[in-house]
């Protein structure tokens, strides 16, 4: 990811997150990186994080991804907030 | 004394039903009422819908929802809102109602809102048909929520939306799409009206803390910000309106 067009590449992957029928994902980060494409942020199953990077990798098979991406948890929470 | 739960940007699909079930089954242990923020389903299909049900549907409290723009993006709202209804799940928009909790009557007010962005850097109603509508539609939705705010009668007063009132809650997220992202409307619909607390979602990258320009506490309860199945918060009823 060092060339003139990488913007257009990275504009194309955050398009293709948010609007693959498959994907829906407006929440993530795409980073360029040196020679890179990194993906950050979450997503709510394991399977959703699979199918993101099979889907970027083959939309953009010259571009090396790297992708960061964790699944939210969701256990009950530990305290509550006071706000009175 | 009320302990309302709430989350959004839940995003249910298929593959996540399940994961918040456990944290749900001891609701009652922690919340007298659960709020949900919009983004419930992924694509906003019907059987996504379902899911949601599933989820979210028959717990030992009451869950007032409002929609967020996934849930709007197969054109499929009132199927989706059916589902929901169905299920128990109240779904607000541009429309309020009254629980009573303990003793304590609490009003919520819920729309999705939009978008438009903060004062200084907002998009106006001037131009192209489109950003008119854009606004326009903001503008509406805001005037709507102020509305039902100040007609409720009620010890403790919140307003649910998915769009963000106010840029507090948004750090983190790029400076260029907060404009995309919530209304400093909404926010000014909120503080024309005695409200207490201010619940919204849609912001993945933002922070959980912010409060309006006249005092009211605004919290991001979008899931990828609060990393657990839903937040609480405490809130006094009667005493404090009384004192």
């Amino acid at each position: 990811m060092s060339g003139p067009q990488d913007e257009y590449v990275e504009a194309a992957v955050q398009r293709l997150l948010a609007e693959h029928p498959n994907l829906g994902e407006q929440g993530l980060v795409v980073v360029r990186h040196e020679r890179d494409l990194i993906l950050r942020g979450e997503v709510e199953s394991r399977q959703r994080r699979d199918e993101i990077e099979r889907l970027v990798a083959e939309h953009f098979p010259g571009v090396r991804v790297r992708c960061d991406i964790g699944v939210v948890r969701s256990q009950p929470p530990s305290e509550a907030e006071e706000l009175s | 004394m009320i302990r309302i739960a709430a989350v959004g940007d839940v995003h249910m699909g298929r593959d996540v039903v399940g994961r918040f079930r456990p944290a749900l089954e001891r609701l009652p242990e922690h919340a007298d009422v659960l709020l949900l923020a919009g983004d419930l389903t992924r694509h906003g299909t019907e059987d996504e819908a379902r899911c949601v049900a599933e989820e979210f549907g028959d717990l030992a409290v009451p869950v007032v929802a409002v929609l967020g723009n996934h849930d709007y993006h197969s054109d499929q709202v009132p199927e989706v809102t059916r589902v929901l209804e169905d299920a128990g799940i109240t779904v607000l928009e541009a429309s309020s109602t009254v629980l009573t909790c303990g003793g304590v009557r609490l009003g919520v007010a819920g729309a999705k809102g939009f978008g438009g962005g903060f004062a200084g850097r907002c998009a106006s109603a001037f131009g192209e048909p489109e950003m008119k509508a854009f606004i326009r539609t903001t503008a509406e939705v805001a005037d709507k929520l102020g509305a039902q705010l100040r007609g409720l009668d009620c010890d403790v007063l919140v307003a649910l939306t998915h769009y963000a009132p106010v840029p507090d809650t948004l750090a983190g997220e790029p400076l260029e799409i907060y404009p995309f992202l919530g209304s400093y409307l909404l926010g000014q619909a909120i503080d024309s009206a005695p409200t207490d607390l201010a619940v919204h979602g849609h912001a993945h990258a933002g922070c959980e803390r912010g409060t309006t320009p006249c005092g009211v506490r605004v919290r991001n309860v979008a899931h990828p910000v609060i990393k657990q199945a839903y937040s609480v918060f405490q809130l006094a009823g009667e005493e404090r309106r009384a004192a």
